[in-house]
């Protein structure tokens, strides 16, 4: 080992901490990101034209909203929205820093991933549903939810797999992680062995969490 | 009983889907609507429900008038108002109990299991209880949905082209479940078709809608015998072997080749009795031959209906002399070609 990978042995504890690092921003930006962009995706899809609760407005509004945090580009998210995040989380570094901008940043790509996946539920279910006097609400949690966890399954498997590429990115105001891990050593003092192996804990992360997402999807479809 | 009136339903500007349409359905009957694809009957179920609130005009259910009802008054209302679909439209997600206890309300796990196993013995697949819809046929899975429209004791039943994904042996066995059904529970039953057949085999009254207006209505037996409308003669004319000697004469076949002083003509029943020996009467007493070239009689809402093609041969006034007796029997008698007099 000490001689396969030199440098990483040398820096354990700071890897660990890295590691550490990604999943903490990993869980708490993932967590927030699942609240809200589930709750605009289903927004979304009731309030758009031909929706249960049909609303242009509150449609309009939300969805230029989301197209507008998705076109700015994740690293400048980064900067513009430190002062917000001074504001909530009290400081713009470490992995408190950067919750907000990843949770900016996530939020916007995880609605349009849920709005996709509820439209995928048969338009006929959500009549047939209406038709047996379910309430909108009720169409919402018994018809969409239920009926979509599948595709909403691999919504979230592709969510946190782009979240962890945007983690890798927070490094640039410190937050830490090993994208940042991985820059330091492996790039900027040319420590191959370190950029491999974060390579290779991130391949071992996204392959589980894609198996995973695989096999829970496949389970809730009969 | 349902009354509609004066409903209208407009998408857009300029299509009006459902136009200015005013309809009555007594309780416990069978209803049909028939009309081609985009004639405006599926919207048009659908404003008994609501599921499509009408630009204008009153819907009213049992003396209550639905569009004033209150969205949560409206829910519960809709309980009472059954709908099945072409497309079965049951949740993949739910096994057949899951989909059936879907709109049970305030039950325990234990009355709900009981209820649902009652339903699916009313709809004769009580076996099927712990299946996925995706583990049915078709027709197993219009049975599933009626049972799960029934669930909370409907006094009405939509069907929106309840049998169109069905294939002709199934969709005579969920007919003959619905007429069951209608008779046993008293259930209102509105049928939604573009099949002749259908509104044939279960209805006793019926409505033909084209372009968003209801062109024709009244019993099945009258629109079958004495269609008025020029899209009503069409529909009839799809269920009836009679239609077949145009056909028959466009491809110039040697079976309808009239020699001279031969004339060949349609005789349609109108009446619901049939039964006199109206051929052999009138080739005796007028001593004409008269030949059959088709016949269709069909039972529809328990009368018969239907006639023949023939060719009648001999002089022409005694012919005519049996054309005369014909009429005076109520028959309709449509000249389809003439040979004309023999030199």
């Amino acid at each position: 080992m000490q001689e396969l990978l030199p440098n990483l042995m040398r820096r354990l504890p700071e890897f660990w901490k890295a590691c550490g690092d990604t999943l903490l921003m990993e869980v708490w930006a993932g967590a927030i990101v699942f609240v809200f962009g589930l709750i605009f995706g289903i927004i979304l899809t009731v309030t758009k034209p031909g929706g249960i609760m049909q609303n242009t407005g509150i449609y309009q509004v939300l969805d230029k909203i989301i197209n507008l945090f998705r076109s700015i580009p994740f690293i400048i998210l980064l900067t513009a929205l430190m002062p917000l995040s001074r504001f909530i989380m009290g400081t713009a570094i470490y992995v408190r820093g950067v919750i907000v901008p990843l949770v900016f940043g996530a939020t916007p790509f995880f609605s349009r991933q849920i709005e996709s996946a509820l439209a995928q539920t048969d338009k006929g279910l959500v009549e047939a549903a209406l038709s047996m006097g379910s309430s909108p609400m009720e169409v919402i949690f018994r018809v969409y939810l239920r009926e979509s966890l599948a595709p909403i399954i691999r919504a979230i498997t592709i969510t946190i797999i782009s979240l962890l590429g945007l983690t890798a990115m927070a490094g640039a105001v410190g937050a830490g992680g090993l994208g940042d891990f991985a820059i330091r050593y492996g790039h900027d003092r040319n420590m191959i062995d370190i950029t491999w192996v974060v390579v290779i804990v991130l391949v071992l992360g996204v392959s589980l969490v894609q198996w995973l997402g695989e096999y829970f999807a496949r389970k809730n479809t009969h | 009983m349902i009354e509609l009136l004066n409903v209208s339903k407009h998408f857009g500007v300029d299509i009006h889907a459902v136009n200015d349409v005013s309809l009555t359905i007594n309780n416990g009957d069978i209803y049909g609507i028939i009309g081609f694809s985009g004639a405006g009957k599926s919207t048009l179920v659908r404003c008994i429900n609501l599921l499509e609130r009408p630009d204008s005009g009153q819907v009213i259910i049992d003396g209550v008038d639905m569009m004033k009802l209150k969205p949560q008054e409206l829910y519960k209302a809709r309980t009472k108002i059954g709908m099945i679909f072409q497309q079965f439209n049951l949740m993949p997600s739910r096994t057949v109990l899951g989909n059936i206890a879907y709109p049970l309300k305030n039950m325990t796990r234990e009355q709900i299991h009981s209820r649902v196993k009652d339903l699916l013995s009313l709809v004769e697949i009580p076996d099927k209880i712990n299946a996925y819809p995706s583990e049915l046929s078709g027709g197993q899975k219009q049975r599933v949905a009626i049972a799960r429209a029934l669930a909370n004791d409907p006094n009405i039943l939509l069907c929106d082209e309840a049998t169109s994904a069905l294939d002709p042996q199934t969709t005579g066995s969920i007919l003959q479940l619905l007429k069951d059904l209608n008779k046993k529970l008293g259930l209102t039953i509105v049928v939604i078709t573009h099949e002749m057949e259908v509104v044939k085999q279960i209805c006793r009254k019926a409505a033909v809608m084209d372009a968003g207006k209801i062109i024709e209505s009244g019993d099945v037996f009258e629109i079958f015998s004495n269609p008025k409308h020029q899209v009503t003669k069409n529909f009839v004319r799809t269920t009836s072997n009679l239609s077949k000697i145009e056909t028959l004469i466009r491809d110039d076949s040697p079976m309808v080749k009239l020699k001279p002083g031969e004339l060949m003509a349609r005789l349609v029943y109108i009446h619901a009795d049939v039964s006199e020996p109206l051929i052999s009467y009138a080739s005796r007493t007028f001593d004409i031959e008269i030949n059959i070239i088709l016949a269709d009689v069909e039972i529809v809402a328990g009368a018969m209906v239907g006639g023949t093609v023939v060719i009648f041969n001999g002089p022409r006034d005694r012919i005519n002399k049996a054309i005369e007796y014909y009429k005076s029997k109520d028959i309709r008698v449509e000249v389809i070609a003439d040979a004309g007099i023999t030199a």
